[in-house]
């Protein structure tokens, strides 16, 4: 449902997302999809302890679809897996589990490369640097960790919240870290040193449930269980933009920016569906309709008009949603 | 890091107190960093050189040489950062490729060059010039091999023609002294310090000496460096002092300027027209010198932003590093463990120092953070010492109407830019950036089997508890085989990184404390001092000492 926007987009051009294509095989619910930053692999994961990864197999220019099969199954972890990220080459994945632990796959083989050790909880949300040599990951016991890619070893450990960390990012230059949690806080972090650069705190502090920088890094998105998106600016320490009109009261929902037709915020949401809305104008541009439980995860393809999205274990789905092209 | 700058706390300061960590692997003799600081070169005792992840204090490469296995006296790396040239004391000059660790060119010269650098003006370098044990600095062309000695004395030079000798096989002039030289910022122009104690700067594309700059004294110098910006130029003599000039010559058409400079000089001939020239090419600026202990100085240099001057000591074995502001106020003595310091490198962008150690190990020193409370909790106010507190009217009211908070004046309408990126300004030329090298990447080496179930207690150094996990426990013994392990992984510091913060610890931090294992020292260190607590420091002015991180034994 494409409602008239001057600011950044005229109904009578914004072409609205459909669904092209649904993969199945995960056998609990999905807890995080990602596209790898070539474009080229999309990767889930779930609660039922593996990832999965799914690769274009049909890429012609005058095709109307690119779609994606299954290509490779991770297994390993021993409880169910709540986040993954790629290495910016594509060539590993990372994964934080309630296991305890993170571990690096190898992306072509499916192979376990390492395990890396150090959580005293459930680690929850993970990514890697742009450069990919450093990863960070967040848990239950409240600290954010940073690993050495190399050799597996935790370089530092920030005594970042009081409450399960919930989402963890760099910038696009890897020198800062922003952290959320369920203690209400935002916080950013000099990834070089690990000391503590600024907090981010409002009237009210509703749990956070997910954080990402802004392509350029200077702003953050902040979702928070008070049904509200966020777009701050954290040096500055205000909110810009407020995004509602979905439901999040009760799960981490991540959330993304879409760049590469118009500028949009895109988020999943308790209601099943999956809400576009314009960058600028923080209108509800298009609500997606599919899933059949809530939405806990979106991710952007870097260059085509792609939403992939993943939701929970009514569902066990991962949608692939596009553009038509004219 | 620009974009950083906002949110940074600039009382922080700039230079460093204390060691951070050490990296420790084989024997290493001459650091240096990259352009960004994103790694860390260092030459070795038995050839090989080793290329450190400056982020991860890990091993990033290293490469291995088989036709050299003798001490490496300089490391050099190119602008953009994908070619090291390195010198060694079997005469040797080698070019490496970094990213595949593979070597480019291997010459042999007539001497052992004891400083070679890679010409700093293109981003695949074939020209370097080198300072050999007993001869004039020579210009070498790696692709051909064909050296060319510079001539760096005036004296003989009545009319100034062009007396560079291109023979290969000769051996310069007679007996010189090592003379210390380097290319201009962009390396049309080389500096070079002479044995009479002379500044003589030469176009060495002709091998024509353009202007003389005598140094009151007529001391050798030893060494001349050009700071990041080339605005400043610093001399260290053996007359102890280290000066400090400014260059008034254009960066980038230093060749043109000179060229003006000489015709506007007409009057004059031979060194007295040189010298005119000089006056108007570098100006004396400030003279730095320990005048108690009238220290040699080794590897002095300037700090990435010019602002710093470092210079390091090792009189009497000590491993001591002096740090001036420009103006010439001696600001901190930083001082290491045993182990003579050797050289000495400034981080390009941080208040970070790099020393190398005789006995092999290099120690990164940075400032000793103190935590800043006011990023944890932005209304609170850090206070210096107790002050009395005098409560609002209404404070206590159940409606307090102070209470408000402003934040509802933002206008959510204003348009945002999510994808333009700000240029970094701390890097000027950044119009080579496409082709730069800024790091390697980074493959993570796969678990052993046996070591995937269990981690270990690392026995770590390491002083700042936010660091934990250290290069220490990577190495497989001294000259071993290169082997980031995976298995000490780590201790866990939830609690350790509590004690460096100057403040009393928390409950809960104090409980973790009491349930951590000792770790077992490594005996096969070299002695440390013991620690100073770090809150035991009075006024940090004095010692950036090595403190042990959790233990005061």
């Amino acid at each position: 449902m494409a409602t008239e926007d001057p600011m950044d987009v005229d109904s009578s051009t914004y072409k609205p997302y459909t669904l092209s294509q649904t993969l199945t095989g995960h056998k609990r619910a999905i807890s995080a999809v990602k596209f790898s930053s070539n474009g080229r692999l999309l990767a889930s994961s779930s609660a039922d302890k593996t990832l999965r990864t799914y690769g274009f197999t049909n890429s012609d220019s005058d095709s109307n679809s690119l779609t994606l099969s299954p290509m490779q199954l991770y297994e390993g972890h021993e409880q169910g897996v709540s986040d993954l990220a790629f290495s910016s080459d594509s060539r590993y994945l990372v994964s934080a589990s309630d296991d305890k632990t993170l571990r690096l796959w190898d992306v072509p083989t499916g192979s376990l490369v390492k395990t890396l050790h150090g959580h005293t909880n459930y680690v929850f949300c993970v990514n890697f640097n742009p450069q990919s040599n450093i990863i960070v990951s967040g848990s239950f016991d409240e600290t954010v960790r940073v690993w050495d890619v190399k050799s597996g070893k935790c370089l530092k450990v920030l005594p970042a919240h009081s409450d399960p960390v919930t989402a963890v990012d760099f910038n696009r230059d890897g020198t800062l870290i922003v952290s959320s949690s369920y203690d209400g806080l935002c916080r950013i972090w000099d990834a070089s040193t690990g000391h503590c650069m600024k907090t981010l705190i409002d009237d009210e502090n509703p749990p956070v449930s997910y954080v990402k920088f802004s392509p350029n890094g200077k702003f953050i998105l902040v979702g928070t269980l008070d049904n509200n998106l966020r777009l701050w600016n954290y040096s500055t320490g205000k909110f810009l933009k407020t995004y509602a009109g979905h439901v999040n009261s009760k799960y981490c929902i991540s959330s993304s920016f879409s760049i590469t037709n118009g500028k949009y915020v895109v988020g999943g949401s308790e209601d099943k569906c999956i809400y576009l809305w314009g960058l600028q104008s923080k209108r509800v541009v298009q609500k997606l309709e599919g899933h059949t439980d809530t939405v806990v995860s979106v991710s952007c393809h870097p260059t085509e008009n792609m939403i992939a999205s993943g939701a929970l274990g009514n569902d066990m789905t991962v949608k692939i949603w596009t553009q038509q092209k004219d | 890091m620009t974009f950083n700058a906002s949110i940074i706390d600039p009382l922080q300061g700039d230079f460093p107190e204390v060691i951070e960590e050490y990296l420790e692997y084989g024997c290493m003799k001459c650091i240096a960093f990259n352009r960004r600081g994103t790694l860390l070169a260092a030459g070795c005792n038995d050839g090989s050189c080793i290329i450190w992840d400056f982020e991860t204090r890990g091993i990033a490469k290293e490469l291995r040489d088989d036709e050299c296995s003798s001490p490496i006296t300089s490391i050099c790396w190119s602008k953009c950062g994908n070619r090291i040239l390195v010198s060694a004391a079997d005469k040797s000059l080698s070019l490496w490729d970094v990213m595949s660790g593979k070597k480019i060119t291997r010459l042999v010269l007539q001497q052992t060059p004891l400083q070679a650098r890679l010409h700093p003006g293109s981003s695949k370098p074939s020209i370097c010039l080198t300072c050999p044990l007993s001869c004039t600095p020579m210009i070498v062309d790696l692709n051909t091999g064909n050296t060319t000695f510079l001539k760096v004395s005036v004296s003989e030079q009545s009319n100034g023609p062009n007396l560079a000798m291109r023979n290969k096989c000769s051996d310069g002039s007679t007996s010189f002294t090592p003379t210390a030289a380097c290319f201009s910022k962009y390396g049309n122009l080389v500096y070079a310090g002479n044995s009479k104690g002379e500044i003589v700067v030469i176009d060495w594309q002709d091998g024509e000496v353009r202007a003389m700059v005598p140094i009151s004294g007529g001391s050798i110098v030893k060494n001349i460096v050009f700071s990041r910006n080339g605005q400043y130029l610093l001399t260290n003599s053996n007359d102890r002092i280290i000066r400090i000039y400014e260059n008034l010559l254009p960066l980038k058409d230093e060749v043109g300027a000179l060229d003006d400079l000489h015709e506007n000089q007409n009057e004059l001939n031979g060194v007295e027209k040189l010298k005119a020239v000089g006056s108007k090419c570098l100006t004396l600026f400030r003279e730095f010198q320990d005048s108690i202990t009238k220290v040699h100085w080794k590897a002095p240099c300037f700090s990435g932003d010019g602002e710093w001057v470092v210079g390091g000591s090792a009189s009497k074995g000590e491993h001591k590093i002096y740090i001036w502001d420009r103006a010439g106020r001696l600001v901190k003595i930083l001082e290491g463990p045993t182990g003579a310091l050797i050289d000495l490198a400034w981080h390009p962008v941080r208040p970070i120092v790099v020393s190398a150690s005789l006995n092999g190990v290099v120690y990164i020193w940075a400032k000793d953070y103190t935590e800043n409370w006011s990023a944890f909790a932005p209304d609170f106010k850090e206070l210096e010492e107790n002050e009395e507190y005098v409560e609002r009217e209404d404070e206590f009211d159940l409606v307090p109407q102070t209470e408000k908070v402003k934040c509802y004046d933002v206008n959510e309408d204003e348009e945002i830019d999510i994808v333009t990126v700000e240029k970094d300004t701390t890097f000027s030329d950044s119009d080579m950036s496409h082709e730069e090298l800024c790091f390697l990447p980074a493959t993570p080496s796969p678990d052993v089997p046996e070591q995937q179930d269990k981690f270990l207690e690392s026995s770590s150094n390491l002083v700042d508890s936010n660091n934990s996990g250290s290069p220490v426990s990577e190495k497989a013994g001294a000259n071993g085989h290169s082997m980031n392990h995976a298995s000490s992984t780590v201790k866990d510091d939830a609690g350790g990184t509590r004690m460096k913060r100057k403040r009393k610890p928390s409950e809960k931090v104090l409980e973790l404390q009491a349930e951590k294992v000792k770790k077992p020292s490594k005996a096969s260190k070299s002695s440390k001092p013991k620690s100073k607590s770090l809150a035991d420091k009075s006024n940090g002015n004095e010692n950036g000492l090595y403190s042990d991180e959790l233990s005061d034994e």
